[in-house]
């Protein structure tokens, strides 16, 4: 009787788990490359992490064309998303299942390449390109001297402002190739009035701004890489997240908007209950859909601080897995996808900075008459390096110790020379 | 004053109705707004300008609807596997004593204590080993062992309280074991293996980590890594349309609890024995 049972509980297991065998798409992937003497084509996985259905045709477009012109090293889109994404490719480098094109940021892909998973790129990138990209911004993917990843894709943090409200408070728009701190400070000032005020700034997670700003102030807050980083809290670090607390004194920003992401921020910049906010420069695309008909909107020039208007760049990377077979043929699709045309119709697809200076012409004349553009456009030559991308401990710290410090920092829980003691105290029980 | 108690107990049921599905509610009323919209600082349940667009953009997008089947697949097969795993296992651990059981409901508790993250790596180069990487089979086989655990405390639980004296009274009358498996403890499980198979589906059909990094082809994404891919990079969420695809997303569970719900039936065993 119990032996029936069983034979029947296994029957009926065993049948479950063929039902399953059948549904599944149980192709493994497995190795794409032909035999040796195969006239198979080379095939390349480029994992790609485009999210916005147009940046997926531009993404699809650039590979179609170059499948086209390459019969015999054809490239196959694998669709990731970005969530979760470093879990996926620690375990896929691990598991040896990466694919031969990686799409990621540069502030995530350093601690692969650190790790040694991926191809340096120094002898296989041309000369055209190396002196296309601005020097801060090749140095953002160059690790131990060695060049791991083709940068694509930047943001900037720009001033968006409601135009409208800025001239019925009798200010001038500022139109100079840049803009201080103080002026904006004034024209927050100027703006704020009953009911609205002059600055919405999502800082909800402020580090990331803090640190990309930085450099204006001489701001730097690591020196060293790697292991044997050490931070530094100084005057230039302390300086932007100084001014948010003088502006929120001062009353010229929404403290609400202090509290929430830049996303957030931007329904009250539409409805006019704050006169400017600061903004990824890719919400300039969002901002044309999503504004009320008749809302009249301006990108201000890039704020310039003692130090300029450097701000730190983290761009999107392509990188080459080391393992991969065919690592010279990645990087001529790389040479091929980072083209000045493909990069500018990628760009305009995700309305972000093109990491080389020929597709950013491009892009400013296939942009030129679209509001805020040209500004925005403008702004990548400041791009600088960051030294928080060479960081082993920085992840942590960001999470753990700077963005919670910096939060009660700007609720006024705690004052510049406590925040600095914060941030060191915490980076030392990190590092120690 | 007690012709108003059974309207009143309506309303407040209706209240309480209200409450549980206002956020299915919200989210339809998202699918239905337009970006501009949902970026806008009006809050209202009812859509301004109704949009069915980001159905459109939902569904052409990331292949939602192959996502859907994927996950529905593997839902079910290990909801299968889990019950007719657990069923067994669980009457054993219910009713026989020894050491056995003491390691049996150990090795549960233990199941349940390592995080996620600490077993994917052996466990991808397992599957690797064996061939079961980007599969839906291999999926299958992780939820089931993954929701097992849990669904055998559940089962055992339900095994426990149906009285031994039901059981030797079929015995008595002279049913066999399987007799009295079958016609009496079976019967009366069924709300326990009822709650069970929900809670295996439900825990299948979210599951979000083990198939992100299982699985590496489109054709075999399930329905939360395709909906994380509405999420981008610099913060950016294609709202609408992720509010649409959620809508989608939810209605086969929804069909599935309708279904089950009508056999989630409890007290059967009021008054079965004495004292």
């Amino acid at each position: 009787m119990h032996t029936r049972g069983a034979s029947l509980a296994a029957g009926l297991t065993a049948g479950v788990l063929l039902l399953a065998a059948c549904s599944g798409g149980a192709d493994d992937g497995g190795d794409a490359a032909p035999e040796a003497g195969s006239d198979e084509p080379i095939t390349l996985e480029f994992q790609s992490l485009s999210d916005q259905p147009a940046a997926i045709d531009a993404t699809e477009s650039i590979v179609s064309a170059w499948n086209a012109d390459n019969p015999d090293v054809q490239v196959e889109i694998v669709p990731a998303g970005w969530d979760g994404i470093y879990d996926k490719l620690i375990t896929q480098f691990n598991g040896g299942a990466a694919p031969d094109i990686i799409h990621y940021e540069a502030a995530s892909i350093v601690p692969f390449a650190r790790d040694g998973y991926l191809a340096d790129l120094s002898e296989l990138m041309s000369d055209e390109f190396v002196a296309d990209v601005p020097e801060g911004v090749l140095e953002t993917v160059t690790v131990d001297d060695q060049v791991i990843a083709y940068p694509t894709e930047l943001q900037t943090y720009m001033v968006f402002a409601n135009r409208g409200l800025l001239e019925a408070a009798g200010v001038e728009v500022p139109t100079g190739d840049t803009m201080t701190w103080d002026e904006l400070q004034e024209i927050a000032a100027a703006t704020t009035a009953e009911g609205r005020y002059g600055m919405g700034w999502g800082l909800k997670s402020p580090t990331a701004t803090f640190m990309a700003m930085a450099p204006e102030f001489g701001g730097r807050f690591f020196e060293g890489t790697g292991a044997d980083a050490e931070l530094v809290v100084d005057e230039g670090e302390l300086a932007i997240p100084g001014i948010v607390a003088e502006m929120k004194a001062a009353g010229t920003v929404d403290p609400v908007s202090l509290t929430q992401s830049g996303s957030e921020v931007l329904a009250a910049f539409y409805a006019g209950q704050v006169a400017m906010t600061v903004q990824g420069s890719f919400q300039a695309a969002n901002i044309a859909t999503d504004a009320p008909g008749g809302f009249d909107w301006v990108v201000l020039p890039p704020l310039e601080g003692p130090e300029g208007a450097g701000q730190a760049a983290n761009p999107q990377t392509l990188s080459v897995n080391i393992d991969s077979e065919h690592v010279e043929e990645s990087a001529e699709f790389l040479e091929f996808f980072t083209q000045a045309e493909n990069l500018a119709a990628l760009n305009q697809a995700d309305a972000l900075i093109p990491a080389t200076t020929s597709a950013q012409e491009l892009m400013a004349q296939n942009l030129s008459g679209q509001p805020g553009w040209d500004v925005i456009l403008s702004s990548g030559q400041y791009l600088t390096d960051a030294p928080y991308l060479f960081v082993d401990a920085y992840a942590q710290w960001k999470d753990t110790v700077a963005t919670p410090a910096f939060q009660r920092f700007i609720a006024g829980e705690t004052d510049s020379a406590g925040l600095a003691a914060e941030l060191q105290a915490g980076w030392d029980e990190i590092t120690a | 004053m007690r012709a108003l108690v059974r309207p009143a107990q309506y309303l407040a049921l209706a209240a309480y109705i209200a409450f549980l599905g206002f956020p299915l509610l919200w989210l339809v009323s998202a699918s239905l707004k337009s970006s501009a919209e949902l970026n806008s600082l009006t809050v209202s349940l009812i859509p301004q300008d109704v949009r069915w667009d980001n159905f459109g953009q939902a569904l052409e997008r990331q292949g939602l609807v192959r996502s859907a089947s994927n996950s529905l697949v593997v839902a079910l097969v290990s909801t299968a596997l889990v019950v007719l795993l657990a069923l067994p296992a669980a009457y054993a651990l219910a009713r026989f004593r020894g050491a056995l059981r003491a390691l049996g409901t150990g090795w549960i508790l233990v199941s349940q204590v390592f995080p996620v993250i600490l077993v994917i790596l052996p466990l991808f180069l397992i599957l690797r080993t064996v061939g079961l990487t980007d599969s839906l089979l291999g999926l299958t086989l992780v939820h089931t062992t993954y929701t097992l655990p849990f669904a055998l405390w559940m089962l055992q639980g339900y095994v426990a309280a149906i009285p031994t004296d039901l059981e030797e009274a079929g015995a008595m009358d002279g049913a066999n074991r399987a007799s009295v498996l079958r016609r009496i403890v079976f019967p009366l499980l069924m709300p326990g293996v009822v709650a069970t198979a929900m809670f295996s589906f439900v825990s299948s059909w979210n599951e979000f980590f083990f198939a992100l990094v299982l699985l590496q082809s489109p054709e075999n994404y399930t329905l939360p890594i395709t909906l994380k891919m509405f999420i981008g990079g610099e913060g950016k969420v294609a709202l609408g349309p992720l509010a649409a695809g959620s809508v989608l997303a939810a209605i086969p569970s929804i069909v599935f609890f309708s279904i089950m719900q009508k056999r989630l039936t409890g007290g059967l065993l009021s008054g079965a024995v004495k004292g």
